[in-house]
C-alpha cells in the first residue's frame, strides 16, 4: 500500500503569541499535533499492510526549516520518504492549500492520504475533506483506527461520547485521523539526532491559487476571565481552594 | 433569506446542538429548512424539515448539495461535530462555498455574512467576513437550544441516491467501566500539564481525599495514561456534578464541550488558559507544587 501522511506546523501554544488586528506573530512553530498522529497511524498501517510511507511536509517559506525536527522524527520512526511542499504564500484558507497539494498530488497514485483532522488554525475550513473533494475521493474524518481489508479500508472513526462508527472506505481515499490507535512511538534522542543527519528531504515548490469569498476582518484576544484569579505562594492558594471546597460544598 | 441547517443525527437520534443552529437561523432568516439524515424523530425542529433515508456519512455532502441546490438559501449550517465537520468540509470545497469553522456567532452584514472563530486552542478570537452563500461550522453550546425547539412546520421525506465509495458498517457503543465519570459528582481532570504517566497518582490521591474519581483530558488518554472511558470532551464524556477541578488543562474547545459541571476549579501556571474563563475559581501555579500541598491541608481540615 503506498501511504502519504501529511504534516504541518502551528504555532505552538506554550509560548506567547502576539496579536493585533491584521496578524498573529507566533514565536515559535511546533508540529500539528493531529497529523503526528496522521503519521503514526500511516506507520502502523504500513506495519499491518505493507508498503511504504511518504511523509509531505506543508510548509511556507516563513515556516520551512520549523518542519525539519518533525520530519526527521517521522523517518526515525520508519517513514520511507520525506518531501517539504514550500507553499508559495501564507494562507488560512483550507480550500486554497487543498487544490495546491491536490494538483501535487494527483499523479502520485497513493492509495491512502492521511493528514490529521484538524489543526489549531482551522478557523477557515479543514484540510482532509477539501483536499478528497478536490481530488475527488473519498474522504472520512475522525479515524482512530485503520485496517486494510480486501482492496479497500476499513476505518474506525469516532462520534462523539464515546460512540464510534465502523465505515468501509474504498481505494483511493484520505482518512483524516483524530488519534492513532496506540500512543505516539518514544523516539530516544540519539536517533533522532542519527535520523536528522540522514534523512534526505524533497523540496518541492506549490502554486497556492487565489480563492475569493472569505476575509479575516481582525483577529483579537478573547475575553478576559471575570474571576479574580489565585496567585502568590503555593501555600496560600491552597488555603484559599480549601476555603473554595467549603463554599461549593464539596468539604 | 433563507437557511439550511444540517441536522446533527446520532444513531437515529436528533443530538441538542441541531436545535442550538436552527434557534439561530430562525433569528437570521425568513424561511429556515433543516436536513435531517436517518430515521429520527423530527418533529420537535422548530423550522421546515427535510428528512433523508441513510445513515451518519461523510457521503452526506453530496445529499446536502442536492438539497442545496433545490432551496438555494443563503447560508448552510453544520455543528462542530466529527460528523458535521467531514459533511461541510467537503460540502464546501465541492461547491467551492466560502467557509467558517470553530464559528462561535454568525451575523448578517450586508450581502454576506461576518463570523466570529474561536482558533488558537482558545488564546484567539477571528472575526471573518463571508460572502453569501456561505458554510458555517458552529461550535456546541454557542447558541441556546430552547429556540430551536418546537414543532416541526412540515416534513418532506425525500429519496436521495448517494454515490460508492463508503458504507456505514455498524455502531461501536463506548466500552463500561466500573467508573463512569459522566455520573461522578466530584471529578479530578488531570491535562498533559501534569508532565508525567507517574505523577497522575497525585491526582488519584487528591480524589481520593475529596471522594471523587479522576479523568482526564485527549493527550491524556492518547499517551495511554489513562484508559479512554476516562476522556473529557467532545469525543469522550461530558461530566455534570457538582465539582470538576482541572489540573494542568488548557481548555480547548474539544475539551469543554464536556465540562457542564456546576464548579470548575482550575489549576494552570498560564495566567491566559482559556480554562479560566469557564472556571468559578483559577489559580495560578504548578500542579505539582500545589496539589501534594492541598491533599495535605484538605486531610487537616478533615481531621485526618
Ligand atoms: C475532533 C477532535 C476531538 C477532540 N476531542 C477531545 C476530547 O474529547 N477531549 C479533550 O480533552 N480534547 C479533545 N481534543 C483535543 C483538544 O483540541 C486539545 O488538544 C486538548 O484538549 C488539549 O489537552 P490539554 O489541555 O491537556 O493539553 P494542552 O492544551 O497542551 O494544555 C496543557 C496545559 O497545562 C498547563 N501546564 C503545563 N505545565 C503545568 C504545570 N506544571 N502546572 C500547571 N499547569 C501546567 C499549560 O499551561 C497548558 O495550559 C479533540 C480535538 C479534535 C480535533
Amino acid at each position: 500500500m503506498k501511504i502519504c501522511a501529511i504534516l504541518r506546523v502551528v504555532p505552538d501554544l506554550v509560548e506567547d503569541i502576539e496579536i493585533n488586528e491584521e496578524e498573529l506573530i507566533p514565536f515559535a512553530y511546533i508540529a500539528n499535533e493531529r497529523d503526528e498522529h496522521a503519521v503514526e497511524e500511516a506507520l502502523i498501517l504500513k506495519e499491518k499492510a505493507g508498503g511504504t510511507v511518504d511523509v509531505l511536509g506543508v510548509v511556507d517559506e516563513d515556516t520551512a526549516g520549523d518542519i525539519d525536527d518533525a520530519l526527521a522524527m517521522a523517518y526515525a520512526k520508519g517513514a520511507d520518504n520525506l518531501i517539504k511542499a514550500i507553499l508559495s504564500r501564507k494562507t488560512y484558507r483550507r480550500y486554497e492549500v487543498a487544490k495546491a497539494l491536490a494538483g501535487f498530488l494527483k499523479d502520485k497514485n497513493y492509495d491512502v492520504i492521511i493528514p490529521g483532522i484538524q489543526a489549531i488554525d482551522a478557523f477557515a475550513g479543514t484540510l482532509g475533506g477539501m483536499l478528497a473533494r478536490c481530488m475527488r475521493i473519498p474522504y472520512i474524518g475522525g479515524a482512530i483506527e485503520i485496517e486494510a481489508q480486501d482492496g479497500a479500508l476499513s476505518v474506525k472513526k469516532e462520534l462523539g461520547g464515546g460512540l464510534l462508527g465502523e465505515y468501509r472506505v474504498s481505494l483511493p481515499a484520505v482518512v483524516g485521523v483524530v488519534s492513532a490507535e496506540r500512543p505516539l512511538k518514544f523516539v530516544p534522542f540519539a536517533r533522532l539526532k542519527k535520523a536528522m543527519k540522514e534523512a534526505k528531504v524533497e523540496e518541492v515548490d506549490v502554486e497556492v491559487p487565489e480563492v475569493e469569498g472569505v476575509k479575516v476582518t481582525r483577529y483579537y484576544e478573547p475575553p478576559k476571565p471575570e474571576i479574580t484569579l489565585l496567585e502568590g505562594e503555593p501555600e496560600e492558594i491552597a488555603d484559599k481552594l480549601v476555603e473554595v471546597l467549603r463554599e461549593v460544598s464539596v468539604l | 433569506m433563507n437557511i439550511l441547517v444540517f441536522a446533527e443525527v446520532i444513531e437515529n437520534e436528533v443530538q441538542e446542538i441541531t436545535y442550538e443552529l436552527v434557534g439561530k437561523a430562525n433569528q437570521l432568516a425568513d424561511k429556515v429548512v433543516t436536513l435531517a439524515v436517518g430515521e429520527a424523530d423530527v418533529n420537535s425542529i422548530n423550522s421546515d424539515v427535510i428528512q433523508v433515508e441513510g445513515e451518519s456519512s461523510p457521503l452526506n455532502y453530496v445529499v446536502v448539495k442536492k438539497v442545496f441546490e433545490e432551496l438555494k438559501p443563503s447560508a448552510v449550517f453544520f455543528g462542530n461535530t466529527l460528523a458535521g465537520i467531514d459533511v461541510a468540509a467537503q460540502f464546501a470545497a465541492d461547491m467551492a462555498l466560502p467557509i467558517a469553522t470553530m464559528v462561535t456567532d454568525v451575523s448578517v452584514d450586508g450581502d454576506g455574512f461576518v463570523a466570529t472563530s474561536v482558533a488558537y486552542g482558545g488564546k484567539v478570537m477571528v472575526d471573518l467576513a463571508l460572502k453569501s452563500p456561505a458554510v458555517f461550522v458552529v461550535n456546541r453550546g454557542s447558541f441556546p437550544a430552547e429556540d430551536g425547539k418546537g414543532s416541526a412546520k412540515s416534513v418532506k421525506k425525500l429519496d436521495i441516491e448517494i454515490e460508492d465509495g463508503i458504507e456505514f458498517a455498524g455502531y461501536i457503543k463506548p466500552e463500561v467501566e466500573d467508573i463512569d465519570i459522566s455520573k461522578a459528582d466530584i471529578v479530578v481532570s488531570v491535562g498533559r500539564g501534569i508532565g508525567d504517566e507517574a505523577n497522575i497518582e497525585l491526582a488519584e490521591e487528591l480524589a481520593e481525599v475529596l471522594g471523587g474519581v479522576v479523568s482526564g483530558s485527549r493527550p491524556v488518554v492518547d499517551s495511554g495514561w489513562l484508559p479512554k472511558t476516562r476522556q473529557v470532551g467532545r469525543s469522550g464524556k461530558t461530566v455534570a456534578g457538582k465539582l470538576y477541578l482541572a489540573l494542568g488543562i488548557s481548555g480547548a474547545t474539544e475539551h469543554i464541550e464536556g465540562v457542564k459541571a456546576k464548579n470548575v476549579i482550575a489549576v494552570n501556571i498560564d495566567r491566559n488558559a482559556p480554562i479560566f474563563r469557564v472556571s468559578r475559581c483559577g489559580a495560578v501555579a504548578d500542579v505539582l507544587e500545589l496539589v501534594p500541598l492541598l491533599i495535605e491541608r484538605i486531610k487537616e481540615v478533615k481531621g485526618e
